[in-house]
């Protein structure tokens, strides 16, 4: 419901100037009726305002919740192109849409997390006196404040805060944050605004004034539903606290919440995971993100196990936990739309698709990334460094954002590395205008043989699978639209499971692709 | 300036056109100085030395005393003048590798003060990063010292050779150029084989040899018995031989002393015309070719012109010769105007025993590995090489080397030096087919081997391999030449506990791991030296690899066929070992003809994917992608299975034991 109405609001007004200029993306786009300052903001207006479109044309009635159908069609917008980018030399920044906010606090560190935290202590889940928690947010408020950007700034459609743990913030804080946002770049009525949340860490009380505040969509972190399991990865929660919370979430009626769980966690059994799953799905959250126990360097894990190696499952038992999630989840009605991301329709994250779909993005606090015209940019993650950064950003001293043109094979590998994670996967005329053709044939030859091993899945513009029978190198000439590649994804599940190596092999193709400046002629 | 070079001395010097003018300009410039860079104008300044970046100095006629290393050091550096031909020595070091050339080479340089105390380092004429590395010699080096023997200065002009039994083709191209020989024996070690094959080449040539005994400081020196072991094995006389020891510096100066002694000086030959024999050349990319030669007859001076009697290019000596193939090794120099009547007996030329496979990884470095093989070849004429190529690897070249180590190291300054990244096959040594039509074809590639129906039979070279060994060691060595496929011909006692063993064994039991088996079952006091004797018909039969149901050419071997099924299962077991898994199982097999004799197969991988929440940060993730891709692109693709670049030398790597 909430997605509809936002992209009503924009299709209504600028139906007919959109299918102008969907004709021809570079014609006159200073017809254009809204207030762009320039072409090229118009035409990254017209980026981020594109999507709709597709939903509005689209030949079939809207029933009252989005189709799934629909929603693959919201997202067949956009990553910024790289002709924008290489035209767009002298230009402004595109102004991102899209912020997150780092909360670094946590109780304690978890044995598998090498994030970037501030642990305060297993007592603290009382915060609103913790000077440590209050200079911080001080801090994040002024790295708002002192961004630079563009006059007129498009108004905010996500928030995420993620951490961390943001949940043992004190809403007083939090709604400082909202509320400098607000001031600066202004939110959107129906802006999406998450908030990852650990059991053990909110009431009801507070739940409903984070509510209050607008946070809409809730990210709880529950990772396992076994005793035993919570306590060996050193979360500071209990099986207790789990239930709790989701009860919590579903009495306060937050209609968009997600539980997270962790696959592959040392001494799990497939039987354990299966109940993990089975509970998961009988709490209905209308989202699940399923991520895999990464052993990194420096943490207690990567100090005490070998992946592969016991009690952490073997490769082959982590490749069943995958496909049992896969299955078990889609067998529930969940959408496996990104390799570790199942939704009901209609609840794919839209924050996380910013990322997905390489969008700019802001992002404020302690070592915390964001994407503005195309330059990553990460914040120091010590603290002192980072109110140094801060001090330095509103002294004019840094420039957090970048009008350098962009190396096109960089955004190539992005835009490659993004979509082919998300089960919408790689959108082929998209992707032929920024980069060229000759590139996608490459991607074309490169993938066949997997389309024949079952990892990899050629699609038309309906989103039909492509039989390859033959040789055929007429893929993206057909003329018979069914016989068209117009998107290639990943499978469900093995190309998932194997997607660093498909991945990396695209990754080969880009980086010996050599006639790029001549390719963008040709794109141009 | 127009130092007038006599017969008898060497010398390099330095053109190409395009330097002409600058290096004028640096004669001009640097006629004074003490350091000399460019060789014409260093002619009288007298020392050579090659590639080295750092300046070398000479001994200057004196009549200090030459009692102290001090003094001596002190007059190297000063300027020198001509020296009567009478006065020069011309020497080479040969000795079994390790035992010491390149040290004593080293502090004779720097007793006679050729390089100055401060830039003395260690191996200084081993000027390849490779060479020092390694710490040993690769290519001959030659330096000019200036030493002063009972007041009178005399030029010696020493030639450092390579030790390894790959490199005797270098040897015995400095031995010719010389008179005289010191024989470095190891006063612990004795006569190890490459000693007596060095020795040998230089009683070939007819040169004075005198025997040093090295490392005399060590506490397990034995000099007496290694003085009785040479006079034994060699018949040699050692009465005077020297004791020394280079590290500790003792005895240097009585080497020094016996140089001018007992190295005769080269008959003076001035009145001849000119005939200047090049033993080696090599081309600098600033400076052009410069040719290291011999004057034989005649003299020879900057500005004259001269001929090359068998390319028949002509140039002069300070300017202009273009190509190093314009100036080969083995060649005679002559006057223009004064031409010799026949050009002095050449130099055998390399054959290579070793054949293998060099592709670039990336197909665009086609190019630049031919230059780079050229460019090698300059310098380096033992080595040859032709297109080849290969379905499954694309363009490359079949290269031919002097033995392995000469092949690994060619393959090192390849990716070195000319910054490419290969793929070598394993190496393989040359067949000769005779076909049933009669025809004898000659085959260095294993895939090109003629189908089983069109070839009679095939013969394999044969090497004779002598071995000395401690005679704890004989069992274990006669074990493993059996095991090779060896023939026992002799075994005798060189001295009481040393023996000499002789046998017959194909050349291509060799290649491979034959000289690492013999080191680590003698405990590495055992030395091998070994000649090619000829071709014998053998039943060999062609071992084929199949990955994923595909023949691989490259993985292909010419084996003996009681040892097909033990190789064929050895190297279908490396080469599951060898290969990454990949996304689907693949089968790995080893045929005789269309029969599969042995059988592997690596199973897929099962998952490899990055699941974890990432938030905006992809840095990280992109980065381990890219490294996963650099991974890959190191490895060549054969159908749809990535295979390293170990894989292809797999055949090499399979333990003997196994087989």
């Amino acid at each position: 419901m909430l997605l509809r109405l936002c992209f009503a609001n924009q299709t209504d007004t600028d139906i007919d100037k959109k299918k102008q200029v969907s004709v021809s993306l570079h014609l006159s786009l200073q017809t254009q009726s809204a207030p762009l300052s320039t072409t090229v903001t118009c035409c990254t207006m017209l980026k981020s305002t594109f999507t709709p479109m597709y939903w509005f044309l689209a030949p079939k009635p809207k029933p009252q919740k989005l189709s799934s159908n629909l929603i693959k069609n919201t997202f067949s917008n956009s990553t910024p192109n790289v002709r924008q980018n290489s035209s767009l030399k002298q230009n402004p920044i595109i102004n991102p849409t899209s912020a997150y906010i780092h909360l670094p606090f946590c109780r304690k560190r978890c044995h598998y997390c090498d994030f970037t935290i501030v642990a305060l202590g297993s007592a603290s889940t009382q915060t609103h006196d913790d000077p440590r928690v209050i200079n911080y947010v001080q801090w994040l408020c002024r790295e708002i404040n002192a961004t630079k950007m563009e006059e007129k700034p498009a108004p905010l459609q996500t928030v995420f805060f993620g951490g961390g743990t943001p949940s043992l913030v004190p809403p007083s804080m939090v709604s400082n944050v909202l509320e400098t946002l607000k001031m600066k770049f202004g939110l959107s009525e129906s802006a999406e605004i998450s908030m990852e949340m650990d059991p053990g860490t909110f009431d009801y009380k507070k739940m409903q004034e984070m509510m209050l505040l607008g946070v809409n969509r809730v990210s709880l972190g529950v990772q396992a539903f076994q005793e035993k399991l919570l306590k060996s990865c050193g979360r500071a929660h209990g099986l207790e606290e789990v239930h709790e919370a989701i009860d919590i979430v579903k009495k306060c009626g937050v209609e968009n919440w997600s539980i997270d769980l962790i696959a592959s966690l040392p001494h799990q059994t497939s039987e354990m995971w299966e109940e993990s799953l089975r509970l998961t799905i009988e709490a209905q959250p209308t989202h699940v993100s399923v991520y895999d126990l990464q052993i990194e360097q420096g943490t207690k894990f990567g100090k005490l196990y070998v992946p592969g190696e016991f009690p952490l499952p073997s490769e082959t038992q982590s490749a069943d936990f995958y496909k049992m999630a896969s299955k078990i989840l889609c067998d529930a009605n969940y959408n496996h739309y990104e390799i570790s991301s199942y939704c009901k329709n209609g609840y794919e994250c839209k924050h996380n698709y910013t990322y997905w779909k390489n969008n700019p993005f802001y992002a404020f606090g302690l070592g915390s990334t964001s994407l503005i015209g195309g330059l990553r940019f990460s914040r120091p993650k010590k603290m002192n460094e980072y109110t140094k950064f801060v001090q330095n950003l509103e002294n004019g001293l840094i420039n957090s954002s970048s009008d350098n043109n962009i190396n096109s094979k960089d955004t190539a590998t992005d835009v490659v590395m993004l979509s082919l994670r998300t089960a919408r996967g790689l959108d082929l005329k998209r992707f032929q205008e920024s980069f060229g053709s000759s590139l996608v044939l490459s991607l074309l030859e490169l993938y066949k043989p997997y389309v024949e091993s079952g990892h990899v899945v050629f699609l038309d513009e309906q989103r039909r699978t492509i039989r390859i029978d033959d040789t055929d190198n007429s893929l993206l000439y057909e003329t018979n639209s069914e016989r068209r590649v117009a998107y290639m994804r990943l499978s469900d599940p093995n190309g998932f499971l194997l997607s660093n190596e498909l991945i990396s092999l695209a990754f080969g193709v880009i980086d010996s692709w050599k006639d790029y400046p001549s390719a963008l002629q040709e794109a141009t | 300036m127009a130092a007038e070079i006599c017969g008898g001395s060497l010398f390099l010097s330095v053109k190409t056109q395009q330097q002409q003018q600058r290096l004028f300009h640096h004669s001009q410039q640097r006629f004074n100085s003490s350091k000399p860079r460019f060789s014409f104008h260093s002619s009288n300044s007298s020392t050579f030395h090659r590639r080295g970046s750092s300046s070398v100095f000479c001994r200057v006629a004196s009549t200090d005393t030459l009692s102290d290393f001090d003094s001596t050091a002190r007059d190297g550096q000063d300027r020198l003048s001509k020296v009567p031909i009478s006065n020069i020595r011309n020497f080479s070091i040969i000795a079994h590798i390790d035992h010491g050339k390149s040290t004593l080479a080293d502090k004779l340089l720097q007793v006679t003060g050729t390089v100055p105390q401060r830039e003395m380092k260690e191996q200084f004429l081993d000027n390849m990063d490779l060479e020092r590395e390694r710490g040993i010699t690769i290519k001959l080096q030659a330096a000019r010292m200036r030493y002063v023997f009972e007041n009178k200065p005399y030029c010696l002009n020493l030639i450092d050779t390579p030790g390894h039994v790959d490199f005797s083709y270098e040897v015995s191209r400095s031995l010719a150029a010389c008179e005289g020989a010191l024989l470095v024996v190891d006063a612990s070690q004795g006569v190890e084989a490459q000693t007596l094959a060095n020795v040998y080449l230089a009683l070939d040539n007819n040169l004075e040899i005198i025997p040093v005994l090295n490392k005399i400081d060590l506490p397990g020196a034995e000099p007496d018995r290694v003085i009785k072991e040479i006079e034994e094995v060699i018949g040699l006389d050692c009465s005077n031989a020297i004791l020394c020891s280079a590290k500790e510096g003792i005895g240097i100066m009585d080497i020094l002393n016996a140089i001018v002694a007992r190295i005769p000086p080269p008959p003076d030959t001035s009145k001849r015309p000119l005939r200047a024999l090049i033993f080696d050349s090599y081309y600098d990319p600033y400076r052009g070719v410069i040719v290291y030669f011999r004057v034989v007859d005649g003299t020879i001076k900057k500005g004259d012109r001269v001929f090359f009697m068998a390319s028949g290019k002509v140039g002069y000596l300070s300017a202009s010769i273009r190509t190093v193939a314009d100036a080969r090794v083995g060649d005679t120099i002559t006057h223009h105007f004064r031409k010799a009547d026949n050009s002095l007996p050449g130099y055998e030329e390399a054959t290579p025993m070793v054949f293998c496979g060099l592709f670039p990884v990336d197909a665009d470095q086609f190019a630049e590995l031919r230059d780079a093989l050229e460019k090698l070849q300059l310098n380096d004429a033992a080595l040859k090489f032709e297109p080849e190529t290969s379905s499954a690897m694309g363009f490359g070249f079949r290269c031919g080397f002097l033995g392995l180590l000469h092949m690994e190291i060619v393959q090192e300054r390849l990716e070195r030096e000319y910054n490419l990244s290969l793929i070598t096959t394993a190496p393989s040594v040359v067949y000769k087919v005779n076909c049933v039509n009669g025809d004898t074809v000659e085959c260095s590639n294993p895939s090109l081997l003629p189908e089983p129906g069109r070839r009679k039979s095939i013969e394999e070279p044969v090497v004779k391999i002598e071995m000395l060994t401690p005679k704890d060691y004989i069992g274990p060595l006669m074990e493993l030449a059996q095991e090779r496929r060896g023939q026992f011909k002799e075994m005798k006692f060189i001295t009481e506990i040393r023996a000499s063993l002789t046998y017959e064994l194909p050349l291509a039991e060799m290649v491979g791991d034959f000289f690492d088996q013999l080191k680590s079952r003698s405990k590495g006091y055992a030395s091998m030296e070994y000649t090619v004797i000829g071709y014998r018909e053998s039943d060999l039969t062609k071992l084929d690899i199949q990955i994923n149901g595909e023949c691989v050419e490259p993985l292909a071997t010419i084996v003996h066929r009681d040892k097909a099924y033990s190789v064929g299962r050895a190297l279908t077991l490396k080469l599951k070992e060898l290969i990454p898994r990949q996304m689907f199982k693949i089968p790995i097999q080893a045929c005789l003809g269309a029969k599969v004799i042995a059988s592997e197969s690596l199973s897929a991988i099962r998952k490899d994917v990055l699941a974890k929440c990432y938030g905006g940060d992809i840095t990280r993730k992109k980065k381990l992608l890219k490294k996963q891709a650099e991974g890959k692109k190191r490895m060549k693709s054969i159908g749809k299975v990535d295979v390293p670049q170990e894989a292809f030398m797999a055949v090499l790597k399979l333990e003997k034991e196994v087989i």
